[in-house]
């Protein structure tokens, strides 16, 4: 398969899981918040956490830069629709488009439409219509809009390299937001445990009514929440959902399923089916792989959630360069 | 109220109509299917037809609007009809041309005989800016230079075809011919099956198994075809993009490829692997920057001389835009008559050289009369309307044909033909050329029963290309010539099969069938 358009099959699984998953975030935290029985003020006590969801897309200076007032219709202008935000859903997705765009006669010319027509029907919308209709409207279709493309490319394309490649940038980015998304919830909701007894690993399973709605939102926001009902029968606990969303095999979001996929679209690639590592990209997705095959949920959060989950990210993006470097600019 | 109510053909030659209201014998089956249509009907079908455009993609930027606005490429529904004779006719003058124009491209990189013989001036050839003297004495596969042509054909005021000019380098559009198809076929299906038209999407198999033949020795097997691009920016990347997908080969930029030892590689997530035929869409200028434009970043450095090597295959040859050049194009008649001993059988429309004194004084007296074009632009770029052009503009292109005379030629406006387009509510009659593709292999040449015809949807425009507001029709090539019984026939079955018993009374009480079957030419 020629690099270049490799590289575009990787950039456009990327890039329509970004859009996927910023909808599903702001959904999700704007829909959480208004159920929180907090009362719905504008403004930086505004319950909509929006500075959250700015460090988990790391976007904040963006924001900042080009708004003045911190009102729910500037994020959600900000995370729609806003060309200035690299990781807004209509920049996201329109890159997914160029990127289909230029090797549209590689992938099946249904995959080609599907990301094109929901782009068109994207470019209708803007912030009064989602105020007007409903964030959740907007949003949905984005995922669905996602779904649609996933299904069709399931549907249509060869098992392929092409659809590996479209894989390992879909998993990627799955893993990698799924990574972002725990590392900064988790930092706000953390406080209420360790002022209760920040010495013992106990208290990470009480929490208060507000940190339960929290954690259930960041369940929600990877479509977790009922699969984690299915497995854990314990509650919502931290542990558990750190265990779920971090290390689960099965769980299609969970940042051990997700580089585990990576590594086996790379290994098919390479053709490699021992065990050892044939190329470099296929060396540092392994190890990360055996990190999260091998850790106890507890242990991560002793040992500092924050910190493994900052070096799961680096991994990631070391993991990005390595793919870059070995298969498509050399 | 019809679509054709109040249609005036006014002075010009009308494809679908001899007079206001009397179709010609090939559009009476288009006439009849159409003439009851509501103008509301039709435009539901063109909205439709716009809708699937702009669903593929096949749109262009709206440049400077700042939500990205895109618009589907202007398409008119009325198809153009050319009858079977006449096409048969196009087919033997087209392949006269291109087979002369191949072994003048032979000569001219070769022994010069034509020049040495006096029939084309040697400066005109060896001065041409698309002159290629690095290429000389290199022998493409087959002798061949042009693969693919395109030229550009116009009627007259008496419907007299005549070659506009030659488009021998990379001629583009075939995609919309194909595109433009199967739009039709689902608009208009049951006209398909009554009129039978001539199918087109053989192109790309043809191509396809000619672009093989091109393989170096030893690489016949299963060659590695690709298509070279400039990239998505390029205005007919679409067309790359829809070509490369249908003829199931690669599509590269110049990025993708490079050269080691004279063969050509692309880059894979395998390593390198060998490319045997490039079917490309660049320049000569842009394609090896060690040979020609050294700023060059669209080509691949070595290519031409791993082409000159036989390790791989250029469709089309380089060096063949010294055979479209507007100035040669005059000479094109007495090419014909040098090679083959033949004459054309497909006119020119007449031409004054600049570069001839008699001519050059002529040019520059009448130029409110003529049409002045620069040599080697194509899209309507470097080109005067002499009638409808500003006295400033006019002085401005006699400065430029003083400065510069080998390169400007003159031409008389030449009315060109008028075919119905859709405006609004109802059809008006709007200037149309043909560009008919011609695939040149080892065997054979062929000629596609189709072809792209532009129409200048501007009022009064004369002006057909895209780039200047032009749109295209679907071109139907009829097998058959038409029958006024079997005509009949076939329109009452239609009409019924579409449960509008009472439309076929009309017509089958055709008042006038001798009239209708001595109008076919």
């Amino acid at each position: 398969m020629l690099s270049r358009d490799a590289d575009a099959c990787f950039w456009i699984g990327r890039y329509v899981e970004r859009a996927e998953a910023t909808a599903r975030m702001v959904d999700v935290h704007y829909h959480a918040a208004l159920e929180s029985g907090l009362p719905g003020i504008e403004g930086a006590d505004s319950p909509m956490r929006w500075d959250s969801l700015l460090a988990i897309s790391h976007t904040a200076e963006e924001f900042y830069k080009h708004y003045d007032v911190y009102s729910d219709r500037n994020f959600l202008h900000h995370f729609a629709f806003d060309t200035e935000n690299p990781n807004s859903i209509l920049v996201s997705w329109s890159r997914a488009r160029e990127n289909a765009r230029s090797i549209r006669e590689q992938i099946a010319s249904e995959m080609w439409e599907a990301i094109n027509i929901s782009y068109l029907q994207f470019r209708d919308w803007d912030v009064d219509r989602i105020l007007a209709e409903g964030p959740h409207a907007f949003f949905n279709r984005v995922k669905n809009a996602s779904h649609l493309f996933q299904g069709i490319l399931n549907r249509t394309l060869l098992m392929s390299e092409t659809r590996d490649w479209l894989d390992i940038g879909r998993f990627l980015e799955r893993g990698d937001q799924t990574a972002r998304l725990l590392d900064v919830k988790y930092h706000d909701l953390l406080p209420a445990y360790q002022e209760e007894d920040a010495e013992s690993v106990e208290p990470l399973g009480v929490g208060s009514t507000m940190d339960m709605h929290g954690w259930i939102a960041v369940l929600k926001s990877v479509s977790a929440f009922e699969m984690y009902r299915k497995i854990y029968r314990g509650g919502i606990l931290p542990a558990s959902v750190v265990d779920f969303l971090v290390l689960h095999p099965q769980f299609p979001a969970s940042v051990n399923h997700c580089v585990k996929r990576v590594e086996g679209c790379l290994k098919r690639i390479s053709g490699n089916s021992s065990s050892a590592p044939s190329t470099e990209p296929e060396r540092v997705v392994g190890r990360l792989v055996a990190d999260l095959t091998y850790s106890r949920p507890e242990e991560i959060i002793l040992e500092g959630l924050h910190e493994f989950l900052d070096g799961v990210q680096v991994r990631c993006i070391e993991i990005g360069n390595a793919i870059t470097r070995t298969y498509l600019s050399y | 109220m019809s679509l054709f109510h109040g249609y005036e053909t006014e002075s010009f030659y009308d494809e679908m109509f001899e007079a206001p209201g009397t179709p010609r014998p090939h559009y009476q089956k288009l006439y009849t299917r159409l003439r009851d249509m509501s103008a509301e009907d039709f435009r539901k079908r063109t909205q439709l037809a716009d809708r699937a455009l702009i669903q593929q993609g096949i749109t262009f930027a709206v440049y400077g609007d700042e939500k990205g606005t895109e618009k589907p490429f202007p398409f008119d529904l009325l198809p153009r009809i050319i009858p079977a004779r006449e096409w048969e006719f196009l087919e033997r003058g087209l392949k006269q041309r291109l087979t002369a124009l191949n072994l003048f491209l032979h000569d001219i990189y070769h022994d010069q005989k034509i020049l040495n013989d006096g029939v084309v001036p040697r400066e005109l050839v060896v001065g041409a800016v698309n002159y290629r003297p690095q290429f000389r004495y290199a022998d493409p596969p087959g002798g061949i230079y042009v693969h693919i042509c395109g030229s550009d054909l116009i009627r007259d005021v008496d419907g007299t075809y005549r070659v506009l000019e030659d488009n021998l380098r990379t001629p583009s559009g075939v995609s919309y011919v194909l595109e433009n198809r199967i739009i039709l076929t689902r608009t208009f299906p049951s006209l398909f099956r009554d009129l039978a038209v001539r199918p087109v999407d053989h192109y790309t198999t043809q191509l396809l198994a000619n672009l093989c033949e091109l393989a170096p020795a030893g690489r016949e097997a299963n060659p590695n075809v690709v298509l070279l691009t400039p990239g998505v920016y390029n205005s007919a990347y679409f067309e790359h993009s829809f070509l490369a997908q249908q003829l199931g080969i690669e599509l590269v930029e110049g990025r993708d490829l490079f050269c080691d030892d004279n063969i050509v590689y692309m880059k894979t997530t395998r390593g390198p692997q060998r490319v045997d035929v490039i079917y490309r869409r660049v320049d000569d200028d842009f394609l090896d920057p060690l040979t020609f434009r050294s700023d060059s970043v669209l080509g691949v450095s070595g290519l031409v001389n791993a082409y000159r090597a036989g390790n791989v295959a250029l469709a089309n040859s380089i060096g063949t835009g010294v055979a479209d050049d507007k100035v040669i194009y005059a000479y094109v008649p007495r090419i014909i008559e040098y090679y083959l001993g033949e004459k054309a059988l497909i006119q020119n429309v007449d031409t004054y050289l600049a570069s001839n004194p008699q001519d050059y004084k002529y040019i520059l007296e009448n130029l409110d009369k003529l049409v002045v074009k620069a040599a080697n632009e194509s899209g309507g770029y470097g080109m005067l309307m002499g009638p409808q052009a500003t006295q400033q503009k006019r002085e401005e292109f006699a400065e430029q044909i003083k400065a510069n005379p080998r390169n400007y030629i003159a031409q008389p406006l030449i009315s060109l033909s008028r075919a119905p387009a859709f405006v609004e509510n109802h059809c008006e009659g709007r200037h149309i050329d043909l560009r008919p593709y011609l695939l040149f292999g080892k065997e054979s040449i062929t000629l596609i029963p189709g072809a792209l015809t532009r129409v200048a949807l501007r009022k009064g425009s004369y002006v057909v290309n895209s780039s200047q507001g032009g749109g295209s029709k679907d071109t139907w090539v009829l097998a058959n010539e038409p029958h006024p019984l079997s005509q009949t026939m076939g329109g009452m079955s239609q009409t019924m099969g579409e449960g509008t018993m009472m439309q076929s009374l009309p017509q089958s009480t055709n008042p006038n069938p001798t009239l209708e079957q001595g109008g076919a030419q």
